[in-house]
């Protein structure tokens, strides 16, 4: 056992974790943030896809103590005040969003993306998504929906 | 399995030396993964991601330093790969996803040797070369050697890969590379082409390096042979394709990818050469 500290979500924890374990496992079984799903645990399909002190990671590909001292986003992360962050609101609007295993992975690399973005295009935005997939439905209506949340925080 | 963070290379390698049947963990996009299928089963994995002496791109003098664990998001943003190196960037550009090249290491894409490692034929075309310090000792292989000759070259158990150095070059680095599918593709064939031009047009210097024509990435000096001092042409380049293939045709003989691969580096190294001249 070892112990680490995470902010997630803002909130400070200390916790005394089994040193095998990943970023996912803590957040998950640990602190209980499901959002982060896991898919396929090799780093190709994103659905565990969290923020790790600004920048997008797989979180099944970081061991847990690698996060010590560090601060983590995930999509419970994302509602401020009890209003939805631009992004989840522009996936339900455009309907960008099936079955919804992948929502959270692709939710938070739009986040990332659209924190650095400026005037993106829909290709900058393909790439931004490159490392999630979806098995549903495509990726047309994803990227209609991270438009649309460039848009409505530009207030365009 | 124990974790342990180091908090500098001289506490990474104590910590190396101390324990047995110990792994480095930088990015962890590679060894995770090989931890899941239990192909590793370190009992001390060694964490140097947050070893701020090997986050470092450093410009001294002539040379350009690159730490063991800058990830490819810091090659990509770093205003010392412009111009005339632009090409690695590209090549980091390439790699992954956003999730991996934000975690991916330098160092790691050297140590793991995959024969479709992306960062590694620019660092052969620019003559890199790796610096690997164990607790009494320092020593610089050419990163072309660490592959070709792996066995004398290789990284040992109690070493840590902690820079890449490269004199900077007068001529052109550029990079081309065909995947099957845009994001997250295994590098089928890579080209890297450092190219310097005299002032007839003429090739003063070239350096070649492929990735995934062979068991690991290599130079392709038939080709730097044929290239170096002829005018640097159309011409010129549609022979230096029949040039590659014919080495391809030796050194693939009897694999099922060979037909696929001399067509498809046509396209490849028309794109490295091309770039040269933009």
């Amino acid at each position: 056992m070892i112990n680490i500290k995470l902010n997630v979500n803002g909130k400070d924890y200390s916790l005394e974790i089994e040193e095998d374990k990943r970023l996912i496992d803590v957040l998950r079984e640990d602190l209980r943030f499901t959002g982060v799903k896991e898919g396929c645990s090799e780093g190709e399909c994103g659905a565990c896809s969290v923020i790790m002190d600004g920048r997008i990671v797989n979180s099944c590909l970081v061991m847990a103590v690698q996060a010590n001292g560090s601060s983590i986003v995930t999509v419970e992360g994302l509602v401020k005040d009890g209003e939805l962050d631009p992004v989840q609101r522009a996936f339900i609007e455009k309907g960008a969003t099936q079955c919804g295993y992948c929502t959270p992975g692709f939710i938070m690399a739009a986040r990332a993306f659209l924190n650095r973005a400026k005037d993106p295009t829909r290709e900058e935005i393909r790439e931004a998504i490159s490392g999630n997939l979806c098995r549903c439905t495509g990726y047309n209506k994803i990227v209609d929906a991270i438009e649309e949340a460039y848009r409505y925080e530009k207030g365009i | 399995m124990i974790v342990k963070q180091a908090k500098s290379v001289e506490d990474a390698l104590e910590l190396l030396s101390h324990y047995d049947n110990c792994k480095i963990i930088a990015g962890g996009t590679d060894i995770i993964i090989q931890m899941n299928e239990k192909k590793v089963q370190p009992k001390v994995l060694i964490d140097i991601s947050k070893v701020e002496e090997l986050k470092k791109i450093e410009e001294d003098g002539d040379f350009i330093k690159i730490g063991s664990a800058v990830t490819y998001t810091d090659i990509i943003e770093s205003s010392i790969f412009e111009g005339n190196l632009s090409g690695f960037k590209k090549a980091c550009r390439l790699v992954g996803s956003p999730q991996i090249r934000n975690r991916g290491t330098i160092g790691g894409n050297i140590v793991n040797a995959s024969p479709a490692a992306d960062s590694v034929p620019p660092l052969i075309a620019l003559g890199a070369a790796a610096i690997l310090e164990s607790k009494n000792n320092v020593r610089e292989v050419k990163v072309e050697d660490y592959f070709s000759h792996s066995e004398t070259f290789g990284i040992r158990e109690y070493e840590i890969l902690t820079a890449i150095r490269f004199r900077k070059p007068k001529g052109v680095l550029t990079f081309a590379k065909l995947g099957l599918r845009k994001a997250l593709a295994i590098s089928r064939i890579s080209i890297a082409a450092l190219v310097e031009l005299d002032k007839d047009n003429k090739v003063s210097f070239v350096r070649i390096a492929s990735g995934s024509i062979g068991r690991y990435p290599m130079r392709e000096h038939e080709l730097e042979e044929f290239l170096q001092g002829k005018v640097f042409d159309d011409a010129v380049i549609d022979e230096a394709v029949k040039v590659l293939q014919g080495v391809m045709d030796v050194r693939l003989a009897n694999r099922s990818s060979l037909p696929y691969k001399r067509r498809a580096v046509e396209a490849v190294l028309k794109e490295a050469l091309g770039e040269v001249r933009k």
